[in-house]
């Protein structure tokens, strides 16, 4: 994780740097585990491809956002924090191909005692196909005091 | 586009202790290491009393594991999905993907804390969009934490078809 950001640093218009994953079906197992999801499709490829109608198992959903989330908090340091994430599943996602989960600031905003930051955030393939489009706030500490 | 009516029994509300070998477990299955979610001492460094769970942890706190007598052929439960409950006289279509969401996070949570979530279905629609029929199923929780204070909301929808 990157070292902490400060709102005084952060300009509209700057990117959130891309973050490139690819997520094996190993850890599509770990991540249904850790969930307690039994859902067939992000494990039984007979299932998702001939019952389904897929091209291969899938990656969940709430695994794409919490990659997302992840890019966004890595960004943001240890004092920052995610206040808000909106995202809508436009295209579903592959295991073993790259995600791209990149970001822009759209605007910067102090709302009583926070310092909040707008964010416009994206997954899309390695092809550039968009598969989940977003936004999200993150609240970062100011240089001067009342951080939190 | 049309409304389907809400039936009897859409609304529940589940508490669980926030657990931090399970957070942790989630975060390693993410491949999200941060810190704030593993070292106690940077953590409290960074003005916390244990370590911090990772936000979108947040509707896993409450879920409850599955039982095998409760799963349909493609290994999702009856009666509800993720998101929350999904009564079984609604005859939905077979396949659910996820639509959408929104999450909003409003204080940090740490392991011990108690959270309460209330989950209910929001409304249900039938529409039409490029590849034929289907029913848009829209929830909205609230959680909240020991001290009755609300530390996160949701609204998140998907759609069977």
């Amino acid at each position: 994780m990157s070292e902490q950001r400060y709102f005084e640093d952060v300009r509209t218009g700057d990117d959130i740097p891309v973050a490139s994953r690819t997520v094996g079906r190993t850890q599509l197992f770990l991540f249904s585990a850790a969930t307690n999801n039994p859902h067939r499709v992000h494990y039984d490829t007979t299932w998702a491809v001939e019952e389904e109608g897929y091209a291969d198992i899938l990656v969940h959903g709430p695994l794409q956002a919490a990659l997302m989330a992840q890019t966004l908090t890595d960004w943001a340091g240890p004092r920052g924090r995610l206040t808000r994430i909106a995202l809508r599943n436009r295209a579903s996602a592959f295991p073993d191909r790259e995600l791209r989960f990149t970001g822009r600031v759209t605007d910067k905003h102090e709302s009583g005692a926070d310092a909040l930051v707008e964010i416009e955030i994206l997954e899309e393939d390695g092809a550039g196909q968009i598969l989940m489009p977003g936004t999200a706030t993150v609240a970062l500490p100011r240089r001067t005091g009342g951080d939190r | 586009m049309s409304a389907i009516p809400i039936p009897d029994g859409h609304t529940e509300e589940l508490t669980a202790r926030v657990e931090k070998k399970e957070f942790q477990r989630w975060a390693a299955a993410v491949g999200d290491l941060n810190p704030m979610y593993f070292d106690e001492d940077f953590a409290r460094a960074n003005g916390h009393r244990d370590v911090v769970m990772p936000p979108l942890f947040l509707s896993c706190v409450t879920h409850q594991a599955p039982r095998l007598d409760e799963l349909r052929p493609d290994g999702t439960r009856r009666g509800r999905v993720g998101f929350g409950p999904l009564p079984d006289e609604l005859d939905l279509p077979p396949r659910r993907m996820g639509g959408g969401e929104e999450r909003w996070y409003y204080s940090c949570v740490h392991p011990g804390d108690v959270i309460t979530s209330r989950r209910s279905i929001r409304d249900i629609e039938k529409k039409t969009g490029r590849s034929g029929a289907f029913v848009l199923v829209t929830w909205e929780s609230v959680d909240r934490n020991q001290y009755d204070e609300i530390v996160g909301r949701c609204v998140s929808s998907m759609i069977a078809r």
